[in-house]
């Protein structure tokens, strides 16, 4: 760990540098929630409407939207 | 605690005892290692055992002075690099290794401070001689409650730590300071402030505009000086509405500290994730960038800034705050 003065770190809660993956559901989850909703079931509709699925690539339902995120945000 | 006399001026510049401080971000201090950390004006070593108890002792060897931090991590004690010395986590002497038997063995001669681990984060314990006993310590509530969800930003800035408590004091810059970011673009550039006092501190606050930029801030003065506020998240952001942000100071010494910023949100279950990942992934470059805007103007402030000022209304906050701390440093001071 470096432990010169100062520290002055970006990125404190991050695991591992996001995958281009993480970078485009982010990307589109803010747009989702700018321009369609933030209840659960906007933001699964929002998400298939723009082709962004799950990284097997089938469609995102609450229950696997939920879990990735989970596993994500952990 | 200290053996020196204090002046009011060096406990003004240094910051306050009497109360909790925080020291480092939980994680600068693996188990099994140790590390070195100016608190205060002073060198302290923070030592964390492999079952991951944590002590924090005064970087100074009993012997002769030598920094304990240049030792070696015993496991359960620290020997001193330049003869041996070894010290207990509670500032006992546990061995004299070049003579066994002599009288420095089994006595307390290092300061050891009461720490806790709080949300990430490590406080310890800074006593006076009236005050040597730690004072009772109420956490901030967004640090505790099971609702709200709390992640650490920690820096360190080469300022003084008043300037830096002053500048969450003066909720006004964010409409200018702040205005080409995410989050504080919006709102009225005039205001007028009122302090509402609270029995662990006071509010400075907008009158006639709430939830829209950054209106209002509480100090609060809980055995930890702390202060919350609040920042409008854009719909970008997803659920769960504003964000605060719990902040506290550490003063390193009279020209620098270190700063604890605790972004927390009300959220749980699915939006709790979703904010973090989004947090991980892409908001938390952009708080550092609003961050890095306080950090570059403080850091400019000339070092006589507080001598030759014409303050305005909008600066009730500062002031209330100054002369808290220069009381404060006054009653504490032995000199
Ligand atoms: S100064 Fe530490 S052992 Fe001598
Ligand atoms: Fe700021």
């Amino acid at each position: 760990m470096n432990t010169d003065w100062p520290y002055l770190e970006i990125h404190q809660s991050r695991t591992h540098e996001p995958s281009p993956y993480e970078l485009k559901l982010a990307a589109t989850l803010e747009e989702v929630f700018t321009k369609v909703g933030s209840e659960l079931a906007d933001v699964v509709r929002g998400l298939n409407d723009r082709q962004v699925h799950a990284p097997d690539g089938t469609p995102w339902t609450e229950e696997s939207f939920t879990a990735e995120m989970h596993r994500l945000g952990a | 605690m200290t053996t020196t006399p204090l002046t009011a001026d060096h406990l003004y510049a240094t910051g306050l005892r009497g109360q909790w401080h925080p020291v480092v971000p939980s994680s600068f201090v693996a188990p099994g290692a140790m590390r070195k950390v100016t608190v205060l004006g002073e060198q302290w070593l923070l030592f964390r055992r492999s079952d991951g108890t944590l002590s924090m002792l005064a970087d100074r060897c009993p012997h002769r002075g030598a920094p304990l931090s240049l030792g070696k991590h015993l496991g359960d004690r620290v020997a001193c690099w330049y003869h041996g010395v070894e010290v207990e986590t509670d500032g006992t002497v546990s061995s004299v290794p070049g003579l066994p038997g002599c009288n420095l063995e089994g006595k307390q001669l290092v300061v050891s401070l009461p720490v806790k681990e709080v949300s990430g984060a490590v406080l310890a314990y800074f006593g006076t001689e009236e005050q040597p006993q730690p004072v009772e310590l109420t956490l901030p509530e967004p640090l505790t409650d099971p609702d709200t969800e709390a992640i650490l930003c920690y820096a360190e800035w080469n300022v003084p730590w008043r300037y830096a408590v002053e500048n969450l004091l003066d909720p006004m810059h964010g409409a200018f300071l702040h205005h080409d970011s995410h989050t504080m673009f919006d709102g009225d550039t005039t205001a007028k402030f009122r302090i509402r006092e609270t029995d662990r501190g006071y509010f400075f606050e907008k009158t006639d505009q709430r939830g829209v930029n950054f209106d209002w801030v509480e100090l609060c003065r809980t055995g930890v000086d702390w202060v919350d506020l609040s920042i409008p998240y854009p719909p970008s952001a997803g659920p769960g509405g504003p964000f605060g942000i719990v902040g506290m100071v550490r003063p390193v010494d009279a020209e620098r500290c270190a700063v604890f910023f605790w972004r927390y949100r009300t959220v749980q279950g699915w939006q709790r994730d979703t904010w973090r990942f989004l947090y991980k992934t892409l908001i938390e470059k952009r708080h550092w960038e609003v961050l890095e805007q306080d950090r570059v103007m403080l850091e400019a402030m000339p070092a006589d800034a507080d001598q030759r000022e014409n303050l305005y209304q909008h600066d009730l906050g500062v002031v209330r705050l100054r002369r808290l701390y220069r009381g404060g440093a006054e009653a504490q001071a032995t000199a």
